[in-house]
């Protein structure tokens, strides 16, 4: 019979998506169960798509779910970006001072410890750049999920706005380096990088800024904002894959502008909630599902030395802070131990540049690749820790 | 227990102010109280900060003062001290009754042992305790000064409410309530007026009966509009609202030195039922209506106009507070009164200029922290 589909039926993009999402959806209900963060299930979930355990189709699933994934990085990083109070930052010096320390000491860190076990420079700091940031998406939802409010999340949240600002600058910068290294021409090496950051920025903030406007002249009702957030975050995000730009340096841009102009008291303040939820825990299992198994035997130490350098240098960092922050120490140290997680976001960047410079190495990827891994699954566990000791959190 | 009555200097004041700690982003109460509390640590103010029953509280207590200039001067150095620690920490302070929009759901019980006994006693009032109030001390020379004195300032709480009234919004509602904060206490056993005892052994047998019952164990277990401090030798008048500014609170403590000077010199009389009848009444009438409430006077069982009783009240007390060098502060009242304008109108009138509740926090934000040469109004 023709009406009848043939056997077995053919899969197809919505299908996976809703298997995904249900998936990840009933990881993170499980691992709840255990006191253990949400986006702890959504990781795992991912891995266990991937190559690593069941081996679903992986690279057609992101080609399918780029939109998706662009848009919850979009709203997570909108987020993000509305959450960097530059007022703050001025009003209390050790806050600047501990994201200049734990970004700066990290990248150092970790470049050193990579050149100092035989790893060429810039490949290391290339390494050590995707490190330097914080996963905006586990921070923001552990943070959410777990309700917490005080200052040790309101300064995490604020130190990530600014370490994901900086890893992207020192990433670029160093793109434009390894350009040299292939002997590009130094118009690409100096233009790239500022086109990007330059652009990325501008997009950003004259959305960011008209957002509000729009926002005074229609309405004030939560529903209405809501859509026009949505919409501002779609435009965004598409003018920016559109122009070949950063969507995390124009989605940042966009909420810090919103966060940080006069105007923002025409735009209300309300929780994204249950919709953004659906794109979340899909960013978090189609990004994971990339993840193949590192090749343990040449990824070993290196790989270890890499996660002890870049936790050790963001925990120092915070730290040397300290005394001059109005927190108590045990306060200070837990918010060192917020800007552990790092996640697929890192890893799709680490399969980029692998992808476009062989030389960045087999074993470098390898080491990254185990390092991510490390801090990816052990990071929302480390934080929602973190926030609970801080009494951020309620345990 | 109840310890002896601690003799006092006739007519000192002192003032606690609980306050909301708000975050400056979306302008909800947050959780900053022991955070606040410990940046101010070891600084000149450390011991004027307490906590409150709900992480997004603190309590200002001032020092014991003579006049109201010294009062007003103390609690501004205090005020300055927290907004300045407050600032590095980003967290907003506010004055006003009640938070506009909070979810009372939302608040944490502050960690010490006292609170969570309260917190497993009262259940969901506890969290829903937290609204703010001023409570103003004033000294006296023996129990039975004070138990009188409480008994006869209970006509005059409907005054205190109106011109203190500063909490129309609750849980993101106008309630059409001047102060919607004082039917949150309410809601607790033992709270209203203290009952019809004339003399401090009397006020003992009632508490020793009380505590047989193992109902009370302090004077904390009373949440009485008026209550007897007995451990400070003062009384505690809890009605009114945290005022928006510094300077209508410090008025409203000179208002009740002032008033208390005048009723000392008073003939108390005994006290009449109909006082005790209307008192619920009066009570109710001024946080709905504020100044437009029309109160029952229990001596001339006639309908008065709230605003007219408090012009009558403190051209009463006027000589008073000439003697106390309180007259300024109790003409700032005075134009309060006749202009109906409270806290409460001041933020409706913010409501409507600004559109969200979220900016009308940030407005008395600004309002609090705002340095009191900057700040006087008219």
């Amino acid at each position: 019979m023709p009406f009848f589909p043939q056997m077995p039926p053919p899969g197809n993009e919505v299908l996976l998506l809703g298997a995904l999402l249900a998936i990840g959806a009933l990881a993170g209900a499980a691992v709840q169960r255990l006191r253990l963060p949400a986006v702890f299930g959504y990781v795992l979930a991912g891995l266990a798509v991937g190559p690593m355990v069941l081996d679903l189709p992986a690279r057609q699933m992101l080609q399918g779910a780029r939109a998706i994934v662009d848009i919850a990085v979009g709203l997570v990083l909108f987020e993000l970006g509305r959450r960097l109070d530059l007022q703050w930052l001025r009003r209390d010096p050790s806050l600047w001072i501990a994201a200049a320390a734990e970004a700066s000491l990290s990248f150092v860190g970790v470049t050193a410890a990579l050149v100092g076990i035989g790893f060429p420079p810039v490949h290391s700091a290339m390494a050590a750049a995707i490190g330097v940031s914080t996963s905006p998406a586990v921070v923001w939802l552990v943070i959410t999920d777990s309700r917490a409010q005080g200052q040790v999340a309101d300064r995490c949240l604020n130190l990530v706005a600014v370490n994901t600002l900086l890893g992207f600058v020192l990433a670029t910068m160093l793109v434009a380096m390894v350009h040299l290294e292939y002997q590009a021409g130094w118009l690409t090496v100096l233009l790239h990088p500022l086109y990007l950051l330059t652009a990325s920025l501008a997009i950003g903030v004259a959305i960011g800024l008209a957002l509000p406007y729009a926002a005074a002249a229609l309405s004030r009702r939560a529903e209405v904002q809501f859509v026009l957030i949505v919409a501002a975050v779609l435009c965004a995000v598409g003018l920016a894959v559109a122009l070949k730009l950063s969507v995390f340096l124009a989605l940042i841009a966009v909420g810090a502008t919103v966060r940080n102009v006069p105007r923002r008291s025409a735009l209300l303040e309300f929780d994204l909630g249950g919709g953004a939820r659906v794109l979340y825990i899909l960013l978090f299992v189609v990004t994971g599902a990339q993840a193949s198994w590192p090749a343990w035997h040449s990824a070993g130490w290196a790989a270890l030395i890499y996660v002890a350098a870049r936790a050790l240098g963001k925990w120092l960092g915070v730290m040397m802070s300290a005394p001059l922050s109005p927190l108590p120490w045990r306060q200070s140290a837990c918010l060192g131990l917020t800007l552990m997680p790092m996640s697929g976001m890192a890893l799709l960047l680490m399969y980029d540049i692998s992808a476009r410079y062989p030389a960045f190495g087999e074993q470098l990827a390898s080491v990254l690749l185990a390092a991510i891994l490390a801090f990816d699954v052990a990071g929302p566990v480390v934080l929602q820790w973190a926030l609970r000791r801080a009494g951020d959190a309620r345990s | 227990m109840l310890g002896p009555f601690a003799a006092t200097k006739a007519l000192t004041i002192g003032v606690e102010l609980e306050l909301q700690l708000v975050n400056l982003r979306d302008y909800d109460l947050t959780r900053g109280a022991a955070s606040l509390i410990s940046a101010l640590a070891g600084g000149p103010h450390a011991k004027a900060v307490k906590p409150e029953i709900t992480e997004s509280m603190i309590e200002l207590n001032s020092a014991v003062h003579a006049t109201h200039a010294a009062l007003l001067a103390d609690l501004d150095r205090i005020r300055a001290g927290v907004c300045a620690a407050a600032a590095k920490l980003n967290i907003g302070v506010a004055g006003g009754g009640a938070h506009p929009f909070h979810h009372w759901a939302e608040r944490r019980i502050f960690p010490t042992e006292r609170f969570h006994a309260l917190s497993d006693l009262y259940g969901y009032l506890a969290k829903q305790f937290t609204v703010f109030g001023q409570h103003i001390h004033i000294g006296c020379v023996s129990g039975d000064a004070a138990i009188r004195l409480i008994q006869q300032l209970a006509r005059y709480v409907p005054q205190f409410i109106a011109l203190a009234a500063a909490s129309p919004f609750s849980q993101g509602e106008d309630t059409a309530y001047a102060s919607s904060r004082l039917h949150a206490v309410s809601a607790f056993p033992l709270s209203g007026r203290m009952p019809a005892v004339d003399s401090w052994a009397e006020f003992e047998r009632y508490f020793a009966r009380m505590a047989s019952f193992g109902i009370v164990r302090s004077m904390k277990d009373f949440y009485w509009d008026i209550r007897p401090k007995p451990e400070y030798g003062t009384i505690e008048i809890r009605v009114c609202d945290t005022p928006l500014d510094l300077d209508t609170a410090a008025a409203m403590a000179a208002f009740a030195q002032a008033l208390c000077a005048w009723l000392s010199e008073q003939d108390a009389g005994p006290s009449l039922s109909d006082d005790f009848d209307l008192y619920e009444y009066n009570r109710f009438q001024a946080c709905r209506f504020g100044f437009d409430a029309d109160i029952v006077d229990a001596g001339t069982k006639k309908l008065v106009p709230l605003r007219e009783q408090i012009v009558a009240t403190l051209d009463a007390v006027l000589p008073h507070a000439q003697r106390l060098e309180a007259v300024d502060p109790l003409a700032l009242l005075y134009s309060r009164a006749t202009a109906a304008s409270n806290g409460a109108r001041w933020m409706r009138e913010s409501m409507r200029r600004h559109g969200t509740l979220a900016d009308v926090v940030r407005a008395m934000c600004e309002r609090w922290c705002t340095p009191r040469s900057v700040s006087r109004e008219p």
